[in-house]
């Protein structure tokens, strides 16, 4: 039984993580449709959604299978209990990259060439942040996690100047304003992408240690 | 309860073979809380042997007052030994020996003016099975009490004890029927009235729902939980998620030897012991 439940559990961690794998390419596609305004991707990107919904939904079902069937206590608790949060964490990510893909349909960042340079370089780095939490999820290794946290910082950095640049840029051309709304929507997408990326960093924490340190963190 | 604890528990004799290494306090505790309720029952180094078999080895463990505590590990851990040896019941097993000290109440048990059966009227236990007498409900609750001389009103005692264990509703009307009349679960809430209506300071309790239906054993759990408004529980159990349920703290055991206690929240989500989170998570035992 116990072997059992360890390869259920083993099977359960790979789905995540191939659900993650997903995710991630939606958010490269979403990231690739708005920066090469590329609207039949972006498309495409909007109706992948329905996969990692789908996804979401069984990987939570077959969660509570566990914890219904088997009782785990200690790591194996901490695991699922994981998983699933991670799992709430994926689906909102995917639900992010589409917001960003459903400006994407639209907005065409060739016009603002040379600006919002800030918004270029969040891109990639939300992208590394959410690649390293995942890493750090299926090694469970505590420092690549670390890394994530001190990454986020920058992500903040870099949306705090492009909303300082939205809002100076509107006062001044106010014809701009439906791309610049545009604009901070995928910056405040790209931030919360950070956010739930850091949520799963401190979820490997937790697994490694038992101690959950979300507002912790926040605070230093 | 207090007037009973500060009566004195001496005896002309003990059978049990005991070597007392120390005289004041123990080496270091395995807890990694320092206890900040009363300490009821300590052990101090103890090792209990079968013949030359040491079935518990150098345990140092407090229990503490209301509380329930349980104890783990898988079969043959010394477990039940351990318990056992808090009312001096091992001392019924030919060859039984021990070693260091346990302490009721700051006394050493196993010390020669220690009388056994005033021990174990302070310090009570449920068994397993259940097991009443071949009398009636009634007399079941009342021999007890009789036997040790009490001088109130009997039928109170019974009805108090009876609503104590959760049983009285279910048997008011026919306090006088056979207890084999009743079913597993309210024989084991009948052994547990008739353990309280000594009004004990300790319960202890091994394995007391490993006979019972889930319904029954939910029963007893409630009944466990508010036993420990009135006493000290020690509970022994196979059964991790009744140990989960229903205990303050948790020792796990190995091989006769105290592996870890914690409070029991700790125990079942972070252990502190790479044994602990194996036996606990079913990777042994």
């Amino acid at each position: 039984m116990t072997a059992h439940f360890v390869d259920l559990l083993n099977e359960l961690k790979g789905r995540s993580l191939r659900m993650a794998t997903l995710v991630e390419d939606i958010l490269q596609d979403a990231c690739d449709a708005l920066f090469h305004t590329d609207h039949v991707l972006a498309q495409q990107v909007v109706e992948r959604d329905r996969d990692v919904d789908a996804e979401e939904v069984e990987v939570e079902a077959e969660v509570i299978r566990l914890l219904a069937l088997y009782q785990p206590v200690g790591s194996d608790l901490r695991i699922l209990c994981t998983l699933l949060k991670i799992n709430n964490d994926l689906e909102r990510i995917a639900d992010c990259a589409v917001n960003i893909g459903e400006r994407a349909r639209h907005l065409d960042l060739r016009k603002l060439a040379g600006r919002f340079l800030d918004l270029r370089k969040m891109a990639p780095l939300v992208q590394r942040i959410l690649h390293d939490a995942m890493q750090a999820f299926g090694s469970q290794a505590i420092d690549e996690a670390e890394k994530v946290f001190s990454a986020e910082h920058a992500v903040d950095a870099l949306y705090g100047q492009t909303v300082r640049q939205i809002v100076e840029e509107g006062s001044k051309n106010a014809e701009e304003m439906p791309s610049l709304v545009d604009i901070l929507s995928v910056a405040k997408n790209l931030e919360r992408i950070a956010d739930h990326a850091t949520n799963i960093a401190e979820d490997v924490v937790y697994v490694q240690t038992g101690e959950i340190v979300r507002h912790r963190l926040a605070r230093m | 309860m207090n007037q009973v604890l500060d009566q004195p528990i001496r005896s002309p004799k003990s059978q049990i073979v005991h070597s007392d290494h120390r005289e004041s306090s123990p080496r270091e505790s395995h807890q990694s809380h320092t206890p900040t309720s009363e300490v009821v029952v300590r052990t101090e180094d103890l090792t209990i042997r079968y013949g030359n078999f040491a079935a518990v080895r150098n345990v140092t463990l407090d229990l503490l007052a209301h509380q329930v505590s349980a104890i783990i590990g898988p079969s043959g851990c010394g477990k039940s030994t351990l318990l056992r040896a808090i009312n001096r019941m091992n001392e019924f097993v030919p060859g039984t020996s021990v070693e260091g000290r346990l302490l009721y109440r700051g006394r050493h048990v196993y010390d020669s003016d220690c009388d056994p059966v005033e021990l174990r009227r302070r310090i009570g236990m449920v068994f397993q099975k259940p097991n009443p007498f071949p009398k009636s409900i009634f007399k079941n609750v009342a021999w007890g009490p009789m036997i040790n001389g009490y001088r109130g009103n009997i039928g109170d005692l019974v009805e108090r004890s009876l609503k104590q264990a959760a049983l009285w509703d279910e048997v008011k009307d026919k306090l006088h029927d056979s207890a084999y009349a009743l079913s597993g679960g309210q024989q084991q809430r009948l052994c547990i009235a008739r353990a309280v209506a000594l009004e004990p300071d300790v319960l202890l309790m091994d394995e007391p729902c490993s006979a019972l239906d889930p319904i029954a054993t939910a029963r007893i759990e409630d009944l466990i939980d508010a036993l420990k408004k009135r006493y000290t529980v020690v509970l022994v159990t196979h059964n991790m998620q009744q140990a989960a349920r229903v205990s303050d703290r948790t020792a796990f055991l190995y091989m006769g030897e105290l592996i870890e206690v914690n409070d029991t929240n700790t125990i079942f989500t972070k252990p502190g012991n790479q044994r602990t989170q194996d036996y606990i998570t079913g990777r042994f035992g």
